[in-house]
């Protein structure tokens, strides 16, 4: 009866006049998983979100929530919605409660499932303590939970969180993800972000936008492995110190180390860090499916240096988003006086580029 | 009833997009695939089948009233309010008994005076709880919460529609206290026999021109995310709706320029209900008034979503 696809994106667009906030944006979310939306400021998530939660239209493009379009059919998309916008906007004026109480009056609860409701709601997101204040009187931490609090009411299907975590501190973020990861067993989550550890602790999946587009977009590895490029980090003892060289060996020059990384099979690049004066330390870049860690351990040990480190580093995910997202400087976003065609033929240059 | 609607006119659509899951009659129908430049992907196989969602969803009225509920409890926790409302009421009292002679003057039993110089007041009262309606929701962002719930926007814009209106009618209630202070509780004054009839027409006349005042605040309101721009709009409107209506206006205009201006104007529409006489042609007047604001104001707040 029910697909699994709970939401669904096909070639969103949004222009602000000549400013293309989204540029053919598409992805889907299944059930069940807890999806990362990542991207610098500007990049495109909360608009993303806003016409995902109908609240603004995509100037082009489909988006759907369980099937039924964010457009023609808006009431049935956002009463299977939980939302958080960014900031947690909320009416000041009101107590925690009687902002509970009405955005279930709002989703129809009758007293008594809001009751049951409230209570868990209240527990997951601490807000015991702080049900009769005045939402004026919270910090923005408190704020946020009672928005989050405000999204979870109703038990949606779907939860769209925009920055669900910014103004939290490090306990109560770890206490939040935790939950999410539970809750969304049975459910769908598509939360924003820019703090890479969240979802890497969170989220299985992610989405990278970057200037209005959707840059990266797969399980946590595989957006890893994405860039291709693999590091090495060795070390090699300069100084003999208290355990001075055997036999001919001597204590190699910083330059020495260098060449011969270099000249070896697959590094494509080599990089000294600045450390102490008892080591020289070099970041070797290699490609990916070649393993260098062999090659280099035998340059070493035939030289008869002492290599105090060996190690693959693996791409993390922030080198990943970093590379993705700051390359793509060139790209104009701007609609300038051009023909449509002119647009087109614009756009297709873009991709080669992003190809590259 | 409209959740039917809704939910077949969904079904309709479904073959476009029917997912793998549809009987294979759809399918067939699937094979012409979706024409949108953009789509890398087949859309009949990614879409989704449209899952059926029972809409949860009150009543309008009770929508329109859960949101009207949340203004008018907002307006009653400000102590503001209570300030605004005793200050207008005094002003009021000190015009209608003390200025040039005021009551005392005539030297009848009347309240015409009274219930005349109430829209005058009214022209601040009303941007007053007018201003923020959609102005600071806009401006604090509450708006995107409010409406990424399962609330129409019609619904939103009635819902505040009601709630400012209510505030302004517990205002007008109050006025009636002057009438019922002096003529039934001070038999000492000795002011003799007033007319009721008079002055409860004079007090609906006064509620058809707020109801069509705060459908212009509104709409003023769903313009702008600034309050005090809304607030000095709506009291323009109102005064230059008012004031067009001046004799001395009218009758330097002679002819038609000045009986349109008369016919516009929320003064000549008025000055029957002063007098005690319910005047239909008044009443659809400040109605359509109200209509024509409110869809404005919907159509303003519906435009978020282009722009």
């Amino acid at each position: 009866m029910s697909t699994d696809v709970m939401i669904y994106a096909n070639g969103l667009t949004k222009r602000y006049g000549s400013f293309r906030a989204l540029d053919d944006v598409s992805f889907e979310v299944r059930r069940g998983e807890i999806v990362g939306f990542l991207g610098p400021n500007g990049a495109g998530k909360s608009t993303t979100m806003r016409i995902l939660t109908c609240f603004i239209a995509p100037t082009s493009g489909v988006a759907k929530v369980r099937g039924h379009d964010v457009f023609d059919d808006t009431l049935a998309v956002r009463s299977s919605l939980g939302y958080l916008p960014q900031r947690a906007p909320l009416y000041l004026e009101m107590t925690v409660f009687e902002y509970l109480r009405f955005a279930s009056q709002m989703r129809n609860l009758d007293g008594d499932s809001f009751k049951k409701r409230a209570r868990n709601v209240v527990e997951i997101c601490g807000l015991a303590q702080s049900l009769s204040k005045e939402i004026r009187q919270l910090s923005h931490g408190y704020r946020q939970r009672v928005g989050l609090a405000q999204a979870l009411i109703h038990d949606p299907p779907i939860l769209i969180l925009d920055e669900p975590t910014s103004d939290l501190d490090p306990n109560e973020k770890a206490e939040f993800l935790n939950y999410l990861k539970q809750i969304g067993r049975d459910r769908t989550v598509l939360l924003s972000t820019h703090n890479l550890k969240e979802v890497e602790s969170a989220c299985a999946r992610a989405i990278i936008v970057s200037r209005g587009r959707v840059v990266a977009d797969g399980a946590l590895d595989e957006i890893r492995a994405k860039s291709g490029r693999v590091h090495y980090v060795v070390a090699v003892q300069e100084s003999p110190g208290s355990a001075p060289y055997r036999g001919k060996g001597a204590a190699p020059k910083g330059s020495e180390v260098e060449q011969a990384l270099t000249s070896l099979r697959g590094a494509k690049k080599v990089v000294e860090h600045p450390t102490d004066e008892r080591a020289h330390v070099f970041d070797v870049a290699g490609e990916e499916g070649v393993d260098l860690r062999p090659e280099i351990f035998r340059l070493v040990a035939d030289k008869g240096w002492v290599l105090l480190e060996l190690h693959r580093d693996t791409q993390t995910l922030e080198d990943v988003f970093r590379q993705l997202t700051i390359g793509d400087e060139r790209r104009n976003r701007r609609i300038g006086p051009v023909s449509a065609e002119g647009n087109e033929d614009e756009d297709e240059d873009d991709e080669d580029e992003e190809d590259e | 009833m409209s959740t039917e609607t809704t939910l077949e006119k969904d079904e309709e659509k479904m073959p476009l997009h029917a997912s793998a899951e549809e009987s294979s009659d759809d399918r067939e129908q699937d094979a012409e695939p979706s024409e949108r430049k953009s789509s890398r992907r087949d859309a009949s196989e990614d879409a989704g089948s449209t899952e059926k969602i029972i809409l949860d969803r009150p009543s309008s009225a009770k929508m329109i009233w859960t949101v009207a509920k949340r203004e008018i409890a907002s307006y009653l926790q400000s102590p503001i309010t209570y300030i605004v409302i005793s200050v207008s009421l005094v002003v009021l009292g000190l015009w209608f008994f003390l200025y040039k002679g005021g009551f005392w003057q005539i030297d009848r039993a009347s309240t015409t005076r009274l219930v005349e110089s109430v829209p005058y007041g009214l022209m601040f009262l009303i941007p007053l709880f007018t201003m923020r309606a959609l102005s600071d929701e806009k401006r604090v962002g509450t708006i995107e919460l409010l409406i990424t719930m399962p609330v129409k926007d019609s619904e939103v814009i009635l819902g505040k529609y009601l709630g400012s209106f209510v505030m302004i009618v517990i205002g007008l209630a109050l006025v009636c206290l002057y009438p019922i202070a002096m003529f039934t509780r001070a038999p000492f004054w000795h002011l003799g026999e007033l007319d009721w009839n008079p002055f409860w027409v004079g007090m609906l006349g006064l509620c058809f021109f707020s109801a069509a005042g705060t459908a212009v605040g509104l709409m003023w309101s769903s313009f702008t995310e600034s309050q005090i721009l809304s607030f000095f709009a709506t009291l323009i409107t109102l005064a230059v709706l008012y004031f067009i209506g001046q004799v001395s206006i009218v009758e330097l205009l002679r002819g038609w320029p000045g009986d349109a201006v008369s016919f516009l104007s929320m003064q000549t529409r008025f000055d029957p209900f002063a007098r005690g006489i319910i005047d239909s042609r008044a009443i659809i007047y400040f109605l359509s008034l109200t209509v024509l604001c409110l869809m404005v104001a919907f159509r303003a707040l519906e435009s978020r979503k282009w722009t």
